[in-house]
């Protein structure tokens, strides 16, 4: 008895020094941004991918991802900042997305395809024009939220905070509109109005989520906290809000273990996502087969 | 209940999807509280009518007004029960939270004793917690029909509601609508294959085969005649609800 508590008053301090050690990195200005940054996309991106998933329109994230391209493109030639531009011509893609897909007889999917790889090959060819070694291009092909600087957070913020307010007074009108369009058109709502808010809020989500993840892995955490949340859930509230909590809680401790483990950032948070993803998976065909 | 002041009027209607014609010149009115029964074979343009009567849709040519507005004005009005519903059964989504999203414009808890009352009216006081993509077809067509009911709607358009269901379901679904067009004077829409449901149940119908074949009284219009000319070689099945 008195070893074993001789023991943990031995430890104790021990255990305080590493997590202290393990924690310092908080107090550090960069890292303060980049959690900041990252909590508040993630809880954009895991609300948005709720409805992404619920009408199986996952490409569309990476879609638009690419086609921002030419937005950062654009900016960096002339000297702008990039993310402002990017989510400028975001939504100009979304939009042609929804017009393509409503007056056309093209097909989403094949529309996202064509205006996505066509933005993507629009950035290529401008950033040929461009001299040199490109960090913030680099930045954004690959994400690395802890160059995130005060202009971009203070970006981040605005659309955010803009994005959250929309998401939050539409909720009721956009699930109308995700489960059953023609039945919500028959209660008085618009018929376009808001999946164009969905395809507006989605590209700025995404356009927000690039300086976390880069271009390439972006749509990786529109579409695996709530296909992880979808797993478990039994009403549409929770999967609402378990696809939020799961979103801040991956990209939160994605950011940690990156940390710890000198990773890339936005790689790190889509694979600890991704492993969540096959650990819930099978503990949801273990539970449904019991 | 008057049945004498039309809610429903068509006039000349036309639609065309490149180049190919649905629907030819029709015209027909539905008095307030009457029972329409719309019949016609695969093909013949009823889902179009009624995506048109909706306003999902828009004629070619002619005009559709619903007590003198157009569809698109008028559509919070109507209540519908599709014959599918394309719904991903995989979207976690309780039946209450299905009812909510419609039942707007009031506070929670109205809006909860209306999805309640619905419930109860079409026979599924206990379901409210099921999740919708795991409801029978005739639980879930049941759950459609409370829908179309949560707020009062002057009309009420069921495209081939009992489609999939069982008997018992089926007696349960056409005894509702049938109280509400004789108790609350709702008018009724009722796409149908069964001429038994529509002989019993409609106090008009229109046969249609891409142009109006016939409209009036069913026991008086729907003749062998009638139903040569709409289902073909196929008729026979149906002759033996004439007596014409």
């Amino acid at each position: 008895m008195y070893f074993r508590r001789c023991t943990v008053i031995w430890q104790a301090p021990i255990i305080t020094t590493v997590t202290n050690n393990m924690f310092d990195f908080l107090a550090l200005p960069f890292m303060q941004r980049a959690l900041l940054a990252g909590i508040i996309t993630a809880v954009l991106v895991g609300w948005v991918g709720v409805y992404v998933v619920s009408r199986r329109m996952s490409f569309i994230g990476e879609g638009i991802a690419n086609a921002s391209l030419t937005g950062v493109a654009l900016a960096l030639l002339a000297g702008w900042a990039p993310l402002p531009v990017a989510i400028l011509v975001s939504l100009l893609t979304a939009a042609a997305i929804f017009i393509i897909e409503r007056r056309t007889v093209i097909a989403s999917d094949a529309a996202v395809g064509i205006l996505c790889t066509s933005g993507l090959a629009l950035g290529v060819i401008l950033l040929r024009f461009f001299q040199g070694y490109q960090p913030e291009l680099v930045s954004f092909l690959f994400g690395n939220i802890l160059s995130i600087k005060i202009s971009d957070l203070v970006v981040t913020e605005v659309f955010g905070v803009i994005v959250f307010l929309l998401l939050a007074f539409f909720t009721r009108q956009l699930t109308f509109m995700t489960i059953d369009p023609e039945g919500g058109y028959l209660h008085g709502l618009s018929r376009w109005g808001y999946d164009l808010l969905l395809y507006s809020v989605t590209a700025v989500t995404v356009v927000l989520s690039i300086k976390l993840l880069g271009v390439i892995l972006v749509s990786a955490l529109l579409v695996i906290p709530s296909s992880i949340s979808k797993l478990f859930s039994s009403s549409f509230r929770s999967f609402r809000r378990n696809g939020i909590l799961l979103s801040v809680v991956i990209v939160v401790f994605g950011l940690f273990l990156s940390y710890w483990l000198n990773l890339p950032s936005g790689a790190t948070i889509v694979l600890f996502g991704a492993t969540l993803f096959a650990l819930a998976s099978a503990a949801h065909l273990f539970i449904r087969n019991q | 209940m008057t049945q004498s002041t039309p809610i429903i009027e068509v006039s000349n209607l036309n639609k065309t999807y490149q180049k190919q014609t649905v629907l030819e010149d029709i015209s027909f009115a539905v008095s307030s509280g009457s029972v329409l029964a719309i019949i016609g074979p695969n093909g013949a343009g009823k889902s179009t009518l009624v995506k048109i009567l909706l306003g999902l849709e828009t004629p070619t040519h002619g005009t559709v007004l619903i007590d003198g507005q157009k569809p698109q004005v008028a559509r919070e009005r109507i209540g519908y029960v599709p014959q599918r519903f394309t719904f991903d059964r995989t979207v976690p989504i309780t039946v209450h939270e299905f009812l909510m999203l419609a039942a707007c414009e009031e506070k929670e808890h109205t809006r909860t004793s209306m999805v309640d009352r619905a419930l109860q009216e079409v026979g599924l006081p206990n379901i409210a917690d099921h999740q919708l993509g795991a409801l029978s077809g005739g639980q879930f067509q049941r759950v459609m029909i409370a829908r179309a009911i949560l707020h009062h709607k002057d009309i009420l358009i069921l495209d081939e509601p009992a489609t999939g269901i069982d008997v018992a379901a089926e007696k349960t679904i056409y005894d509702f609508i049938r109280k509400l067009n004789e108790e609350r004077g709702v008018t009724v829409l009722l796409i149908s294959h069964e001429l038994d449901i529509v002989f019993s149940f409609a106090t008009q119908v229109i046969c249609l085969n891409k142009r109006l074949v016939c409209h009036g009284v069913p026991k008086q219009v729907i003749t062998k005649d009638v139903l040569q000319e709409m289902y073909g070689h196929l008729a026979g099945a149906y002759h033996h609800h004439c007596d014409k």
